[in-house]
């Protein structure tokens, strides 16, 4: 109830689902604790060297604790390898707390020393503690959680920001007050309490995931040589690492240059009072950055995606660099530095550790310690240069300067755009990754791995043995023709010794089948047989005597007329299409045995004559030929695509026969093919709209460069997904009033029918192995995969499409998916 | 090829040794041989096919022509004693179901008797 009444509270800033209501506030906890804690210590660090050292040696201690850090990384890629993440945290946050009292302790001693060590410490501090919750964070949330909730919990950050330096600020009782450190050591100590819940909560709820990650870590400790070296080339040797390590580098260049342009036009235009100004502005930037993370970062990401997310801050900071550019003045300044520090603790965290997210684990966290720890700090390093040559130029006017500053930045900026537009499409392929393929068309697996004529004919074959010797030998000569009486196809068929075999074939089969090998050697090699053949069944005289019989056996009542019948129908087959036995085989194909009718459409598919077509696609209509009719007109090949599509879009055929045409013209596979079924498609029929879908789905499969008109299709997705919304509304209806299983049943195939249908569509105008892998995942997949796959899409998809299918793909409650298809339904977006 | 024909009991067979070809007539051809048969009116022909070592298209035309002949007069024409080889070939042809083949010489005459 409590959890509800909560959940309730924030939901209305944030999109949290109850499930994650207890993490988010967790993680919201501990980092609000790190930046309290820290923001206790800053001021202490900031005092303690001015007071007692001053500015001047500021510039070595940013350079010793830039070396340091180097060490930091190094020492913290050993450990993190060897310990669990759990056990790393807690020792580093222990190690901190007792800090605070050892330091407390020696600024007693007044050691000269003392506030660079200090100062070195406290950055340590921060950059070790902010870089362990976000591989917490990467631990625990998939990319989409990461969406919904980093401006939560980063919010979370600002405020601890904010409280820190407010309880700094009045707890101190003089310039430089160590005892506050008691205050710091309070907070690490509450933090220490948050992790472990935190980690109490992974084991309970994902108990699965943290024991992956475990052995992960297990892993991990055994295959690397961990250090700073292994860190930096984990970030070398890969292509997306390097692009966010780049990205990091010139972000934290450019705001260097922002910060000295913002202190250069303060100190040359405000008189007076700094101090108070500073406080004023960082407590409205506080504010502002508050409300930008919990108000604007997670719809930002769901609206607009993370390449706009990622492009936000250089291109808003790109616009302030050329007011403050042309004008130079306080507004511009304030407006530059507002932005930057406001998106920098926001939406371009947010971003920056999205990007992580997909990256596999082994290479993760020895990155974002190399890159959060290490790059972070060395790139304010460059800044720092940067601005030593622009100043090297002697320019006095600080308007000029800060011009010039402008340019550069401009240009920094620039670079970093390109980079973010590789790196978010980076970032789709690292996700693409994430996502396996479960499971390939199974029509076309069955057409790739298996030659279904050979199994058929090998089957028949030793079916025929039992039936009758002449239909036996025909089959022989079947399997000799195409080279296929294998010696082991022999063996096979002589394990099983026919019932009726006449002398001439007895010999064939005995142990000793040399008979058969000589005979059957000596026809695979010169082609003899089937010559003899072929010129005995064109001999005028030999289709005088056949059709005389056939007509005699076509007008057999008796019973055991049967095998005769199939007999002629399978010789037939052997014929050429211009002899007018051939012309028979329709009046098998009506026999009432389904053996002969069979036969009939093999021999069919054997000749290949335009004339059987209509015949063959009518036998399309009876289940039991169904199956051979298709094979038959399957092996015409392009040439029936004409005459298959009038059938296909003929409202006065059966709609079974419709259906099972759909198949044959994917078969074929050409573009012709495919413009028919699409037209037939965008008449709105809908009966037979799964097949035609299907078959579309089949085409593209296997033919990647066959078109597709994008309206049509997107016309027809729109439809689909409209007819989904009706029916999950329906089936929840369905269920809720206790309505008969069956019923529901029904309902939700017909949903999964639905659902595959758009995928389907997705797949016919976008790249079609993401839309199945994204389709396959959320069917079957793992919380995560889902997440993933739903990931994929919204990078992948336009908006307005995106918008009216993430809310069916989402993992959302029954209830909120209701709402959401209740409301699109009345307000589709337009695609 | 060579062709000797003999009688038993009311029946003719013709047994035929080498090969049936095209490449291969003689002056008189099976079916010629069937029909001077038929004129001289004989209605059981039985064909030895014993040591027939090759029979081509040309071959079975003979044969067919000369089942035509017999059958049109209301006689019978039947086989004896085939290789395997050729028996494929009728039985692929589908000639199985039209004439009459024997493994023996002897079942083929007790088969005229039933008739």
């Amino acid at each position: 109830m409590a959890i509800n009444g909560i959940h309730r509270i924030f939901s209305r800033f944030v999109k949290i689902k109850p499930s994650e209501l207890k993490i988010s506030i967790l993680l919201f906890f501990y980092l609000f604790l790190v930046i309290a804690a820290y923001n206790v210590v800053k001021p202490i660090r900031n005092a303690s060297l001015l007071e007692e050292l001053g500015y001047e040696l500021l510039p070595l201690v940013y350079l010793l604790t830039a070396v340091i850090i180097g060490f930091v990384v190094a020492l913290h890629s050993r450990i993190q390898v060897k310990f669990s993440r759990y056990t790393l945290i807690t020792v580093s946050i222990l190690f901190f707390l007792i800090s605070c009292f050892v330091f407390r302790i020696f600024s007693g001693l007044g050691w000269k020393g003392l506030p660079v060590i200090f100062w070195v410490w406290a950055n340590i501090f921060i950059i070790v503690l902010n870089t362990q919750f976000w591989i917490t964070v990467n631990d625990i949330l998939n990319p989409r959680e990461f969406k919904r909730l980093s401006g939560f919990f980063i919010s979370g950050g600002i405020l601890g920001g904010f409280m820190g330096g407010v309880l700094a600020g009045l707890l101190a009782k003089e310039n430089v007050d160590y005892n506050l450190l008691f205050l710091s050591a309070g907070l690490l100590t509450l933090c220490a309490l948050f992790v472990y819940l935190i980690f109490r909560w992974q084991k309970r709820e994902h108990p699965v995931e943290a024991k992956a990650k475990k052995s992960e870590e297990d892993k991990g400790e055994t295959t690397s040589k961990p250090g700073f070296r292994d860190s930096f080339n984990t970030v070398k040797k890969n292509k997306y690492l390097r692009l966010i390590a780049a990205i990091v580098v010139l972000t934290l260049v450019v705001s260097t240059l922002i910060d000295f342009q913002w202190n250069t036009v303060v100190k040359e235009t405000i008189e007076g009072d700094l101090t108070s100004f500073f406080g004023y502005f960082n407590a409205g930037l506080m504010v502002f950055a508050f409300l930008l993370s919990i108000l604007m970062t997670s719809n930002l990401f769901k609206r607009y995606g993370v390449r706009i997310s990622l492009l936000l801050y250089p291109l808003v900071l790109m616009l302030c660099f050329s007011g403050i550019g042309i004008f130079a003045s306080l507004i511009a300044a304030i407006i530059i530095k507002g932005s930057d520090k406001s998106l920098a603790y926001t939406i371009n965290r947010s971003a920056r550790e999205l990007l992580f997210i997909p990256v596999s684990p082994e290479l993760k966290y020895k990155a974002i310690v190399f890159i959060d720890m290490f790059v972070d700090r060395f790139s304010k390093g460059i800044g720092a240069v940067l601005l030593l040559v622009i100043l090297s130029f002697g320019i006095k006017d600080y308007k000029e300067l800060v011009r010039i500053v402008s340019l550069v930045s401009v240009v920094l900026i620039f670079g970093w755009i390109v980079l973010t537009l590789r790196a978010s499409r980076e970032y789709v392929n690292s996700v693409k990754q994430k996502l396996s393929r479960k499971w390939e068309r199974a029509d076309q697996v069955v057409e790739e791995e298996l030659d279904l004529d050979y199994t058929k004919l090998i089957f028949d074959t030793l079916e025929s043995k039992d039936r009758s010797p002449d239909l036996y030998a025909m089959y022989l000569f079947d399997l000799m023709k195409h080279g296929k009486l294998t010696p082991e196809i022999k063996q096979l068929l002589s394990d099983k010794p026919e019932k009726t075999a006449p002398p001439s074939f007895e010999a064939f089969f005995e142990t000793d089948s040399t008979a058969l090998i000589r005979m059957s050697d000596e026809y695979n090699n010169e082609n003899v047989l089937n010559k003899e053949i072929k010129d005995i069944m064109s001999l005028d005289i030999y289709e005088d005597v056949m059709m005389k019989y056939i007509e005699k056996i076509l007008s057999e009542k008796r019973n055991d007329a049967e095998t005769d019948k199939m007999e002629v129908a399978k010789g037939i087959g052997f014929l050429s299409a211009d002899s007018p036995m051939v012309n028979k085989l329709e009046e098998f194909l009506m026999d009432d045995s389904l053996e002969v009718r069979k036969l009939a459409i093999e021999s069919m598919s054997k000749i290949r004559k335009r004339e059987h077509v209509p015949a063959l696609i009518q036998s399309l209509g009876d289940s039991w030929t169904q199956s051979d009719a298709t094979m038959a007109l399957e092996k015409y090949g392009a040439k029936i695509t004409g005459i298959l599509a009038d059938y296909l879009g003929d409202p006065e055929e059966k709609v079974e026969l419709r259906k099972a045409v759909a198949p044959i013209l994917a078969h074929i596979g050409n573009q012709e093919a495919a413009d028919f079924i699409l037209s037939e498609m965008a008449k709105d029929k809908g009966e037979i709209d799964s097949e035609l879908i299907d078959a579309l789905d089949r085409i593209r499969s296997g033919a990647p460069e066959i078109e597709f008109s994008f309206e049509t299709i997107k016309k027809k997705i729109r439809q689909e997904i409209m007819s989904y919304y009706e029916l999950f509304v329906r089936f929840v209806d369905a269920e809720s009033k206790g309505k008969e299983a069956e019923i529901s049943g029904i309902m939700s195939h017909e949903l999964k029918v639905s659902m595959m249908n758009i995928f389907k569509l997705l797949g016919l105008i976008y790249p079609h192995e993401d839309i199945v892998k994204a389709f396959q995942n959320i069917q079957t997949g793992t919380k995560d995969s889902v997440a993933y796959a739903v990931e994929l899409l919204d990078n992948t998809l336009e908006k307005e499409i995106r918008e009216a299918i993430l809310p069916i793909v989402e993992d959302l409650s029954q209830e909120d998916r209701v709402k959401a298809c209740v409301g699109l339904r009345k307000d589709f977006p337009e695609f | 090829m060579e062709i000797h024909a003999r009688e038993k009991d009311n029946i003719v067979i013709f047994d035929i040794e080498g090969e049936i070809r095209r490449s291969d007539v003689t002056d008189v051809t099976l079916h010629q041989l069937v029909k001077d048969q038929l004129d001289v009116g004989k209605r059981n022909i039985l064909l030895n096919f014993n040591d027939v070592e090759f029979i081509d298209s040309f071959g079975v035309g003979e044969i067919l022509a000369s089942y035509i002949s017999t059958h049109n007069l209301g006689g019978k024409l039947k086989i004896a004693k085939i290789s395997k080889k050729l028996y494929l070939v009728f039985q692929v042809t589908m000639l199985t179901k039209v004439l009459e083949i024997f493994d023996e010489e002897e079942l083929a005459l007790d088969s005229f008797m039933g008739d």
